[in-house]
């Protein structure tokens, strides 16, 4: 075997904080070979990241590499002087990074913006090669050549994207690093990116480093793979036997935290128990012919449902960004009013309340949103916002009431409340944070529960953990919930019912095992065919080279809705 | 780091240790300091000079005329006394009992105006982005139009027109016209903060749009405000000085502006009597050193990227 393209040999690297040295890398030692892709799989904060940077010479201040050497195919990378690193960038190393809707120059056109580096890097070269080149590029990752003309905004997500990878590969680098490409794109999307990656990639040959959290992805892409756990690598080697036979017990944890469809279930069945009586006759929530535009677009289609409600149920919403799901979510928090139709909370219609029913319709119908980061005042410490809302609708008999009601709020979703109640959020991590807006809404007993993508921002560890709290929350306190989530695997699990949504409409709705198990809708399909399973018998559906999402959306669009039987206790109008 | 508990911290390392600590604590900050201390030594000069000198002193004909600072000699060759210790101006009064009074007064009409501007911001920038629409639409055309009308013009009409006005009345004036950049900071954060989780996660506990506003949004926007604040200090400031100067504002009230206007207007500049315009103006740069480092060092406090452990 040839010189490996990149060589790490007891890299550190570290921090200096006012608290202290942070030691984000802990010598790690790796060889990046020719043509091999390398997975970098850890939580946030493992220091994947970090060391890609340190790679490019790019950390950030005040970080530094405390030991070890850097080799990149015969060179020293930590000898090189500015300007012989800045050569070496793009030239010898591409980065491909994590948001490519923010990594391209929004008021220049995306021709201009792929010649910038190969003026940076090659002097003056004349208009008709530059076009030459950045056409070729272009082209190589699948993209029309008049894209060359159009300003970013003009763009999709996965094709910013496409474009960040043509011109990472537009001067053929030794190495590529990926840095979570495909983070902020839906599976569709995702699995587009990734395949135009992985074939530009073996075309000129190059080492890729990706860098990533999802177990699946990384099965379906890289060769060798590289576990990091704070800063240590705890597991290096070919993708086949880390899957098959994990040594670590934290390779172990991701890989079994991965959900599978038709897999072992994570939820614990035992958690069941008698729901509270309903003391209404009315069905707890009722769309009517709800319909909502933006402007001239329709998010959601004229839609009529009824959540009975008299036995708790997890109802989920699937769907790509983009197909209204999030809309449906709002619209029933009452925070967006429908352009048609009405949605009434047992029998009451959620525009048009008094203050009073207001309040009323509020303590029982809560949610937990998608970022955890954001959720917090950070003004306060986090026990305000389980304090507020409990003696805001009248349930608090006491301050020491409060105390145990928070306290035993915190024990059910796991967390020692000695340990978090009493700090700040940026004190907490995500997951720590989610828990705590689960056991807010638990605290509060709301009879429906809104769930927007409450695990999409968590690391993957932590998600079979929270949807499992938000599970057994349900039969505990006879929650009904309303699952919103792009995660087929994830709502296979929990639901009672799926709906699947495709530009405002539903194509296909029915018992999860029927839905996502055996899907008939060719949109259903598409979606399942997208997700990256951590199997590689299984490669990424059906391993078809022709794969098109483009022809299949257009085939989906066609297609009749298929409605694959019903659940007692919510009844979907057929259209 | 485990190192130090065994051997006793050197000078270098103590030093480190209280960077480390005022770096953790950013309203400690060096600049935020130093420029408090400007303000509050001109608050102490006013209050500790009313209780040790003969403000009887700032009246016309008080004292002999055009007197120089101890250790100088005016134009006539006499020395400066001590009865006089920083001069005297042509109207025969004393430039210590002047400053004493005057320096005061200047920066309580920019606080006051500052203040009553801030207060008009903080509602109509809160109304604006809360409840959008038509109110919205309202505050913020009035707001940039407010923003092109070149204040200092309106004033002295408006200060003609009033002929002799109070502290207070100046105040006022000033303030109609430093409410519009507050407003439209303001609405921009309210409207960014309307989105966050925070404020629709208060929304679902039922909270009242009073405590969502004042509650939950109030409190991160401090730094903001404080920034605002002086900022806007520092603009009323330069206004009732520039009117001052101009001869317009209080005619009877000693200020720092009303001083430098009495010196052109006596000719202190070709008679050398540098102390009579001198010394206001030295102040009055004191003053706005303080305003400076105030915000800078606020600027440090609500970005932190901004802060240096050296």
């Amino acid at each position: 075997m040839d010189k490996p393209v990149l060589t790490l040999r007891d890299l550190s690297i570290e921090f200096p904080m006012p608290q202290g040295i942070v030691q984000a890398v802990k010598s790690l030692s790796l060889d990046i070979h020719k043509g091999r892709r390398v997975g970098f799989i850890g939580e946030s904060g493992s220091g994947k990241t970090t060391t890609a940077l340190a790679v490019m010479q790019m950390l950030a201040e005040p970080g530094r590499v405390a030991g070890g050497s850097i080799d990149l195919g015969g060179t020293d990378i930590l000898a090189l002087t500015e300007e012989q690193m800045r050569g070496t960038r793009l030239a010898r190393i591409a980065y491909i990074p994590q948001g490519a809707m923010n990594s391209l120059n929004p008021v220049m056109r995306i021709e201009p913006q792929m010649w910038d580096g190969i003026i940076a890097h090659e002097g003056h070269v004349d208009r008709a090669t530059l076009k030459a080149r950045s056409d070729a590029a272009l082209e190589s990752v699948g993209l029309p050549k008049h894209t060359a003309d159009l300003y970013p905004h003009e763009l999709s997500g996965g094709m910013k994207q496409r474009v960040c990878i043509a011109m990472g590969i537009i001067l053929n680098p030794e190495l590529i690093i990926a840095d979570e490409p495909t983070s902020a794109l839906d599976v569709v999307t995702q699995r587009q990116v990734m395949q135009t990656l992985k074939d530009i990639q073996s075309q000129i040959g190059s080492g890729l480093m990706l860098i990533g959290h999802d177990m699946g992805l990384m099965a379906q892409t890289v060769d060798e793979l590289a576990v990091l756990k704070d800063g240590e690598l705890v597991e290096h080697g070919v993708v086949k036997q880390i899957l098959e036979a994990p040594k670590h017990p934290y390779t172990q944890d991701l890989i079994s935290s991965v959900p599978l469809v038709g897999g072992d279930s994570f939820l614990n069945p035992d958690a069941r128990a008698d729901a509270p009586e309903r003391d209404s006759p009315e069905p707890l929530l009722r769309f009517e012919n709800v319909r909502k535009d933006y402007g001239a677009v329709t998010a959601l289609h004229p839609m009529s449902f009824t959540l009975q409600g008299d036995t708790p149920q997890i109802i989920s919403i699937v769907g790509q960004s983009g197909s209204g799901k999030s809309t449906m979510g709002s619209i029933m928090l009452g925070f967006n009013p429908p352009s048609e139709g009405k949605v009434l909370f047992e029998g009451q219609d959620v525009q048009a309340m008094g203050a009073a029913q207001s309040l009323d319709f509020r303590k029982n119908v809560q949610a937990v949103f998608q970022d955890p980061y954001a959720c917090f005042n950070p003004f306060y410490r986090v026990n305000h916002a389980l304090k507020f809302p409990f003696k805001q609708f009248g349930l608090a008999q006491s301050d020491a009431h409060t105390q145990t009601a928070m306290e035993e709020a915190c024990d059910a979703v796991g967390l020692d409340p000695d340990l978090v109640l009493t700090r700040y959020p940026h004190q907490l991590s995500g997951g720590q944070r989610q828990r705590l807006i689960v056991a807010r809404a638990l605290m509060l007993s709301p009879k429906l529960l809104i769930a927007d993508e409450p695990v999409s921002m968590v690391d993957a560890s932590l998600r079979a953990s929270i949807l499992s709290n938000i599970y057994d929350l349900k039969d505990k306190y006879g929650i009904s919930i309303l699952y919103i989530t792009h995660d087929l695997a994830t709502a296979y699990h929990v639901s009672d019912y799926v709906m699947v949504l495709f530009k405002g409409h539903v194509v296909e709705a029915g018992p999860p095992k029927d839905v996502i198990g055996a899907p008939q809708h060719p949109y259903t399909q598409l979606l399942i065919d997208s997700i990256p399973w951590p199997d590689l018998e299984r490669s990424w559906g059906d391993g078809r080279d022709n794969w098109d999402p483009t022809e299949l959306e257009a085939e989906a669009e066609r297609a009749q809705a298929v409605y694959r039987g019903d659940v007692p206790g919510f009844d979907l109008v057929r259209i | 780091m485990a190192t130090q508990d065994q051997i006793p911290p050197t000078r270098a390392e103590r030093r480190q240790a209280r960077r480390i600590r005022r770096f953790d604590n950013p309203w400690l900050n060096p600049k935020l300091l130093w420029g408090a201390g400007f303000l509050v030594g001109i608050i102490i000069l006013g209050l500790v000079g009313r209780m040790l000198w003969d403000l009887e002193l700032v009246f016309t004909g008080s004292s002999p005329l055009k007197l120089p600072p101890i250790g100088f000699e005016n134009l006539r060759g006499q020395p400066g006394v001590l009865e006089h210790p920083l001069g005297t101006d042509g109207g025969g009064r004393d430039l210590l009992a002047l400053i004493i009074i005057g320096a005061p007064n200047t920066l309580f009409v920019g606080l006051l105006a500052s203040l009553i501007g801030m207060s008009i911001g903080i509602f109509l920038g809160f109304s604006a982005g809360f409840l959008g629409g038509r109110v919205d639409d309202v505050i913020r055309v009035g707001a940039d139009v407010m923003i092109t009308i070149p204040p200092l013009l309106i004033l002295v009409v408006f200060q003609s027109a009033f002929g002799d006005v109070t502290l207070t009345m100046m105040a006022l004036l000033i303030a109609g016209f430093v409410w519009q950049s507050p407003t439209r900071l303001i609405r921009a954060q309210v409207l960014s903060m309307k989105q966050s989780g925070y404020v629709q996660m208060a929304q679902l506990s039922g909270a009242s749009t009073g405590h969502i506003m004042f509650r939950e949004m109030l409190p991160n926007l401090v730094p903001y405000l404080f920034g605002s604040f002086i900022a806007s200090v520092t603009t009323s400031i330069v206004t009732a000085v520039g009117l001052e100067v101009l001869g317009l504002g209080p005619q009877r009230i000693p200020t720092l502006g009303r001083t430098i206007y009495e010196a052109i207007n006596a000719g202190a500049l070709i008679q050398n009597l540098w102390w009579w315009w001198g010394l206001p103006t030295l102040l009055l740069g004191v003053i706005f050193i303080g305003l400076l480092l105030i915000n800078l060092g606020l600027d440090e406090v609500s970005n932190p990227r901004l802060r240096r452990l050296s």
